[in-house]
């Protein structure tokens, strides 16, 4: 009879397992990539969902980031409004003797009133576009654009004098040909609005552009009311946090009084209970989850069942269930990762785009590349999952059976 | 003057493995098959051991067996000194990767490698390096005569020759026990009598033994001795190449 052997040490040692994972990770690898159109298939799957939920989730934060707009334009510290407001673009007109009010309250370094609202404005063709009106304080044109593309904010004291926005100055130019430039005029309420500055500003969530100008002449341009102030700013004074300042606003006057992250978040909440916007997105970004999740799953796995005697060849040739499983893995993760890099990749050049045309709305922020990571693991995980289980199950006298 | 001494028989080479009374069915208590029915079996080193039946009889099963990937329900299987009814998963497993070379019925190569990454992949799973297991799958194929083919994917090769490679992969990390099933099954006559040549070649070591398992009578005179299955038993064993020939006399 054969010499009895030494026992069989069956404990794989790190360093054992060390040298055979690169030599195997490659060997699962080839397995992967050599299958060109089962790989791209798998590729595919993941890329699209990645596109679904990454543009689902930009588009609705760009379309969030749309409705603050008016506070990304006119960054002051603290925001008055009347009780009832919740979010920027609500307009509930305070009295003009609000403004004194505010500057009453003990820690207010300064306050002016702001107007804020949507008119039609007349065009060149005689037709008329919305637009967001807004009027600063005269004398110190607090919130005024910072960013000019022509003219500047000198101009604004003159008779009739408006800044619009770069938007503004493709979109009421109808009827002229050319783009609106410094020196040309257009009608708000049937009264010459001449353009001293055209800016960049945030896109509002109304679609209008905005037009700037000072509060006494916004509140000319518009119908009269017996209320026209919309907002008074106000900042603290040294040593006081705009939080507090805010509080003790609130309190003094009964008005409401939001810090601009407050009153950014207030109006971002309010669009989000009261319109479909998230339901619809929702949709957007679940299809593409249950998309990824059902396709690279289902792909994995029958990649996985067609390769079921080569597993089971291994398998029987010495390779351990566990270095099976760790190949398993890392086929799905790497399929998942350059899926993730090429869908990312696509939402990317679509972001430029849509934040070259400013027509579209786009904005990624640094949870949504991670969420979408988070996701498409996750989905990387359950296709490896489904193979491991049925690796792990694997008898390896399959590959003796024809 | 004494007479001189009559020249002594050769010893038997030592036993590579023994099965005794092995018994294996499949399926539901109320309806199972019986594959192995006290199933006796033996090889030696340095012989091509030759399992040969009808199909269904049993002979998968057992080949299964003795390389440990699949229990026997009764019976005692001892291969290379291991006792493999008291091995665990994990020292079959071991066992397999470290004396077990495969040849299977359809080659089992995987397609998207190359030639000689197929064959290196008995060395990879034991922790060979790439550039020492790429050497010797190169130099193995070389003795099998797939010098110039080894880059390639096995696909452009003709049968014949992927069986070649199957060889080449089990014999690559120098196992004591190389075990083929249906070896020319896939091939045609003149493949077939080609691969048998070369696995008889390997058989003449010592330090190995060769297990065929084959229901292909073209092949029976490559055989040292010879087990017949019938019914899940060893009907009879043929303990000579003379014997196979009068027991088979179209071979």
């Amino acid at each position: 009879m054969h010499p009895a052997p030494a026992p069989l040490d069956c404990a794989q040692t790190d360093a054992e397992l060390n040298s055979i994972l690169p030599a195997m990770n490659r060997l699962a690898l080839r397995m992967l990539f050599g299958d060109h159109a089962k790989y791209l298939m798998l590729i595919s799957g993941i890329t699209f969902a990645v596109i679904l939920m990454a543009q689902g989730t930009s588009l609705f934060c760009g379309l969030m980031s749309w409705t603050f707009a008016p506070l990304r334009n006119i960054r002051v510290p603290v925001w008055v409004a009347d009780p009832k407001v919740e979010q920027v673009n609500d307009n509930k007109p305070l009295r003009d003797t609000d403004v004194n009010r505010v500057r009453s309250v003990e820690g207010v370094a300064w306050a002016v009133p702001l107007y804020q609202g949507t008119t039609q404005a007349k065009l060149a063709d005689g037709s008329a576009k919305l637009i967001t009106l807004t009027g600063l304080d005269a004398t110190t044109l607090i919130g005024a654009p910072t960013e000019f593309l022509a003219g500047g904010i000198d101009g604004l004291r003159l008779p009739n004098a408006v800044i619009i926005d770069e938007y503004g100055a493709e979109r009421l130019s109808d009827g002229l040909g050319r783009r609106l430039g410094v020196g040309d005029t257009f009608e708000i309420n049937d009264r010459e609005a001449r353009i001293v500055g055209v800016c960049k500003a945030a896109r509002s969530f109304t679609g209008g552009p905005f037009v700037f100008t000072t509060y006494e002449r916004a509140v000319e341009y518009v119908p009269s009311q017996r209320k026209l102030l919309t907002f008074v700013l106000a900042a603290p004074a040294a040593g006081i946090e705009p939080q507090e300042l805010a509080h003790r606003i609130a309190a003094a006057t009964s008005l409401a009084a939001y810090t601009n992250d407050e009153f950014m978040w207030s109006t971002v909440w309010w669009y989000v209970k009261n319109t479909g916007i998230p339901i619809n997105v929702g949709l957007i970004v679940g299809i593409g989850f249950i998309i990824g999740t059902v396709i690279s799953g289902q792909t994995f796995y029958s990649f996985v069942l067609e390769n079921l005697r080569n597993l089971g060849a291994l398998k029987a040739m010495g390779a351990s269930t566990a270095i099976l499983c760790r190949m398993l893995v890392l086929q799905a993760f790497s399929v998942g990762l350059v899926g993730y890099g090429l869908g990312m990749g696509v939402v990317s050049l679509i972001g430029r785009a849509a934040i070259k045309t400013g027509r579209v709305p786009f904005l990624m922020i640094w949870p949504i590349p991670v969420g979408v990571l988070a996701a498409v693991l996750f989905i990387c995980a359950l296709a490896s999952v489904l193979g491991i289980i049925k690796v792990a199950r694997l008898d390896p006298a399959i590959v003796f059976r024809s | 003057m004494a007479a001189p001494l009559a020249p002594l028989a050769p010893l038997p080479a030592p036993l590579a493995l023994q099965l005794t009374g092995l018994d294996k069915a499949f399926g539901p208590p109320d309806s199972r098959t019986v594959a192995l029915n006290q199933a006796d079996f033996d090889a030696r080193l340095g012989e091509l051991m030759m399992l040969v039946g009808p199909s269904g009889c049993g002979k998968t099963t057992l080949l299964s067996i003795l390389t440990g990937t699949l229990h026997a329900d009764a019976g005692e299987s001892n291969v290379l000194g291991h006792r493999l009814g008291t091995l665990s998963q994990a020292e079959l497993t071991r066992f397999r990767r470290e004396h077990i070379g495969f040849i299977f019925q359809d080659f089992n190569l995987i397609a998207t490698l190359s030639v000689w990454e197929n064959v290196a992949v008995p060395l990879l799973i034991q922790g060979c390096g790439r550039r020492e297991a790429e050497g010797r799958a190169r130099a193995i194929l070389a003795q099998v005569g797939l010098k110039g083919r080894e880059d390639e994917p096995p696909k452009r090769l003709s049968g014949g020759q992927q069986q070649r490679i199957a060889i080449a992969r089990a014999l690559v990390h120098a196992p004591t026990l190389i075990v083929c099933d249906e070896p020319t099954s896939a091939l045609d006559s003149r493949t077939g009598q080609q691969v048998m040549e070369l696995l008889t070649s390997f058989a003449r070591d010592p330090r190995r033994c060769v297990i065929v398992v084959s229901h292909d009578p073209r092949i029976y005179r490559y055989a040292d001795r010879m087990a017949e299955m019938e019914d899940g038993r060893i009907t009879r064993v043929l303990a000579t190449p003379a014997a196979i020939a009068a027991a088979h006399p179209s071979i």
